[in-house]
């Protein structure tokens, strides 16, 4: 069993999830490569009922009719908490890995059928990918969000029809060999197999096929003629090795590396393909070879992407050991903080609502001076708040000095290695920071309470100011 | 064959060039307080949005029209009622139509040959869907699907110039921006003297942070200003990085010298509403005085969902259909609009600019029980200027030949009023931001 060492480890919690507290990293560190990895996936296993305790007092999802209660703040509020809060951290990593991938959004989608589309993604996850496809696709959201419901007999909607194979299955191009994966008359073949596919109009909205509405004629898909169902087409499609390869290639540009075009990164997502299809189509198989692979853990892939901002935003918090009270609907008066989905937003990322069908765009997409300036200020934000009583993001003083240390350069390095590890030639200058007065004169470091509720809070502000810090 | 656009960002990932909201005027006149130097070739567009669906019977009313007053009998005008706060006839000359009394600013601005209404825009097949709808107006496509009409525009045109060329002043970037190589600000007003102050590099509020400021400054400077190999991820970062805040500063420093050449309503007079309007139109002014880039603006006024109470206060008991809500929006319309257009006057800038509202849809045609109105189709723009020819565009739909939900139908493709701009003002091509050719309106020639 290969071994885990503390950046390691460090890496993997950034990656499977948002980051982790030294006693999160030790922990899985002393696991080991596949014991971590293992412990992870597995997150059905991992008690969460201080979560579940949380999201009780804070949040009352008893009806979703209930406008005042169950909103499009209110879910976004939800799943924040969730991220922050949750002892499952690869459930909630791998829920944004399939509503990026299955990109629906409330511009056009009820929040009621989001909140259930979420829930759905969460619940099958790690599912054999057939399932999780089938039920996505029988979903109410998917089906209004790319026009199912109006795909009817003799009159076809193309939408989901196309993107399921451009976009949630294979591409346009096979990402290996390149070749064409399908045409456009198999867009509209498909299409015909899903006409009729609908929604109960009443809780709880399950899957109807309205037969009068379904195309039984014969079609012909990849070559192959046959009354196809829907149920068919995605079988076929979910057995395809460009498919395979099409999500291992998303796979890894989400959770390891981006991906260039060159013949060792095309042999890899070849390779790690293979997982997916001699493991019965398991994501859960895939993921557990993606996170204990050579290429997860090579100098290649550490701090390779940019984070995102969700990752930005509850990562602060986590690795820090700060604070988020999401405030609750519960209570009365109500009182809440939806400040972390806010910020994500403003820095390009709002969840439940991503730009297209498509998804995010990653990396570079996220690097621009506005979207730079939300991530300052949210730091800022973070770590000026002092109020510690209200509802809203806040790291209070007694946390920032239990990290603190007698020496300057000690201390600048235990804070980099909280918010990362992170590696940097910057630490001189951030030691000149804590050694320097108002007037800029050289002052003596003391790690006393009014150092710490002045210099350490704009030093760990600084910190998140750092581009290392902007990578993950 | 065919690429789309997430595999076009990924091929050309490593050629992207990080988009730079940076001001580039340190050394300008404008730095040093002095103003730009008139130039005919600055072609400034500002969209304004009109948020929710606004009653465009109610807004350019077919006063001649028996049908209007039969579909309306509550909530339409008469006659009589056809003159603004001023005693003044806001009917447009011999044309049977009239605008809103509340409308007396943009009605000085019609007679003076300034605007340009383009009757009946609208789309086929409308959504009624506020958002879906708004999706097909700022994406131009009736999908509703992918980048901004004026994204697109800003990708084409504005790559590798300053990144205040395109300015969004509100809560959030609003879809008609999204781009795919550009990256366009938003700035959140921040109200108040200041209103720049949100679009800042911020530090420690409290006092002894304050003092500290400069610290703060001098470190995040040193540590951003490293460097990182070129075509990096981190090298794009620390450049973006140290530009927000240099840009913010400088933009900051530049609004500073502005002095406003119209008086903007203030102290709620005549609403709260009509003075956070204007008071984005005043930031729109600040910043084409002062970034010489300047090129496309968007700001957003609502809600105009009027399906209860669209006229009427407490005071009258919901009677006096010169006030109420929808008055109130129209009113902050006119005068926003018409102070904006002096201070640009004033400022030598007003051939240089161009405005146009649009809305995601008009309103039903049949008034509700509730003094209000649901969700309609087509309604009109406005297209506001000294470079616009003005007066009625496009064909007024017809209130007797009515679609199955009782809503007009479209007469003008509202696609036509972008081409417009787009081949007529902003030089681009229409055809290819479009997606498809559009009649030329004629509103500019």
């Amino acid at each position: 069993m290969a071994s885990l060492s503390y950046d390691e480890a460090a890496h993997l919690i950034r990656r499977a999830g948002f980051g982790g507290t030294p006693e999160e990293i030790d922990d899985l560190s002393s696991r080991g490569r596949e014991g971590a990895v293992d412990f992870l996936i597995n997150f059905n296993q991992i008690d969460n009922t201080s979560m579940q305790s949380l999201l009780s007092a804070s949040f009352d999802f008893s009806d979703l009719t209930n406008n005042d209660k169950f909103n499009n703040n209110e879910i976004r509020r939800w799943w924040f908490t969730r991220m922050v809060a949750t002892k499952r951290q690869f459930e909630e990593k791998m829920t944004l890995f399939w509503h990026n991938h299955f990109a629906t959004s409330s511009s056009k989608v009820q929040d009621v059928f989001m909140y259930l589309q979420n829930v759905l993604l969460r619940a099958n996850s790690l599912a054999k990918f057939d399932d999780l496809l089938l039920k996505v696709s029988q979903d109410a959201a998917m089906l209004i969000w790319l026009d199912n419901i109006t795909n009817v007999l003799g009159k076809p909607n193309e939408n989901f029809g196309r993107e399921l194979q451009e976009l949630f299955t294979m591409g346009i191009n096979d990402v290996v060999t390149g070749d064409q994966n399908y045409t456009e008359q198999d867009v509209k073949e498909v299409a015909r197999a899903f006409t009729g596919w609908d929604y109960q109009r009443r809780a709880p909205f399950s899957f109807q096929l309205k037969a009068a509405q379904h195309d039984n004629g014969t079609k012909t898909i990849y070559g192959q003629q046959g009354n196809f169902s829907g149920e068919d087409v995605i079988t076929i499609i979910s057995a395809r090795p460009a498919m395979a390869r099409y999500l291992t290639w998303k796979m890894f540009n989400f959770f390891v590396y981006p991906m260039t075009t060159s013949a060792d990164d095309t042999s890899t997502i070849d390779r790690f393909s293979k997982v997916y299809l001699n493991n019965n189509h398991s994501i859960k198989e895939l993921v557990r070879a993606i996170f204990t692979s050579d290429e997860f853990y090579s100098s290649r892939a550490f701090f390779s992407l940019v984070k995102q901002p969700a990752e930005l935003v509850v990562g602060a918090v986590r690795m820090l050991g700060g604070n988020y009270n999401p405030g609750s609907t519960v209570t009365t008066p109500s009182r809440t903080s939806n400040t972390l989905a806010a910020s994500s937003r403003n820095m390009g990322q709002d969840l439940f609502g991503p730009p297209d069908v498509s998804g995010w765009d990653f990396n570079l997409a996220w690097v621009n001076t506005a979207s730079l300036l939300e991530r300052f200020n949210f730091a800022n934000t973070y770590l000026t708040n002092r109020n510690t009583t209200n509802p809203g993001v806040f790291v209070t003083a007694d946390q920032l000095k239990s990290i603190t240390k007698p020496s300057s350069k000690k201390t600048v390095k235990k804070f980099l290695a909280r918010l990362g590890p992170l590696s940097t030639d910057a630490l001189g200058t951030l030691r000149t920071y804590l050694e320097t007065g108002d007037n800029g004169q050289p002052v003596t470091y003391v790690n006393d309470d009014a150092t710490v509720d002045k210099k350490i809070r704009g030093l760990v502000h600084q910190i998140m100011c750092l581009p290392e810090f902007q990578l993950n | 064959m065919a690429i789309n656009r997430r595999q076009f960002i990924k091929r050309s990932a490593g050629a992207v060039s990080v988009s730079l909201v940076l001001p580039r005027f340190w050394m300008s006149n404008v730095a040093r307080g002095q103003g730009i130097a008139a130039d005919p070739s600055r072609k400034i567009f500002v969209v304004i949005q009109l948020a929710g669906g606004n009653d465009g019977l109610n807004t350019v009313v077919p006063y001649t029209d028996s049908h209007y007053q039969s579909l309306r009998p509550v909530i339409g005008f008469t006659d009589t009622e056809l003159k603004d706060e001023n005693g003044n006839s806001t009917i447009l000359g011999s044309d049977p139509f009239a605008l809103n009394p509340a409308m007396g600013e943009l009605k000085s601005l019609y007679d003076a040959h300034k605007v340009a209404i383009v009757l009946g825009a609208g789309y086929l097949n409308p959504n009624l869907s506020h958002f879906f709808s708004m999706d097909i107006w700022q994406t131009a496509n009736t999908s509703g699907a992918g980048s901004g009409w004026l994204g697109k525009y800003a990708d084409q045109k504005l790559l590798g110039k300053s990144g205040l060329s395109a300015v969004s002043i509100g809560s959030a970037l609003p879809k008609t921006f999204y781009a795919d190589k550009v990256v366009i600000p938003n700035i959140s007003p921040a109200g108040g003297t200041d209103p720049f102050a949100l679009y800042a590099y911020q530090t420690d509020p409290s006092a002894a942070g304050v003092r500290d400021k400069n610290n703060q400054l001098n470190t995040f400077k040193a540590t951003n200003s490293r460097s990182f190999p070129a075509d990096s991820f981190i090298g794009a970062l620390a450049k973006a990085g140290f530009d927000a805040e240099e840009g913010a500063a400088q933009l900051r420093a530049a609004v500073a010298a502005y002095t406003p050449g119209a008086t903007y309503p203030t102290n709620n007079t005549p609403s709260a509403t009509a003075v956070s309007f204007a008071s984005a139109l005043k930031m729109v002014a600040q910043i084409i005085t002062t970034i010489p880039d300047a090129n496309l603006f968007y700001v957003q006024l609502g809600a105009f969902d009027h399906h209860s109470q669209e006229i009427g206060t407490n005071t009258d008991n919901f009677t006096d259909r010169t006030k109420g809500q929808h008055a109130v929006l129209l009113k902050a319309l006119s005068l926003g609009v018409k102070t904006f257009y002096d201070d640009l006057t004033a400022h030598g800038l007003a051939d240089n600019v161009v405005m146009m509202t649009w809305s995601e849809f008009g309103r039903r045609p049949n008034e509700n029980a509730s003094k209000g109105t649901d969700h309609g189709t087509a309604s009109p723009m406005f297209v506001i200027g000294n470079p616009v020819q003005g007066g009625l565009f496009g064909q007024q739909p017809s209130l007797t030949d009515l679609d199955s939900a009782g809503n007009i139908k479209y007469k003008v493709d509202f696609r036509s009023t972008y081409a417009t701009i787009l081949d007529k003002w902003l030089g681009a091509d229409s055809q290819s931001i479009l997606g498809a050719k559009y009649d030329n309106l004629g509103f500019l020639v």
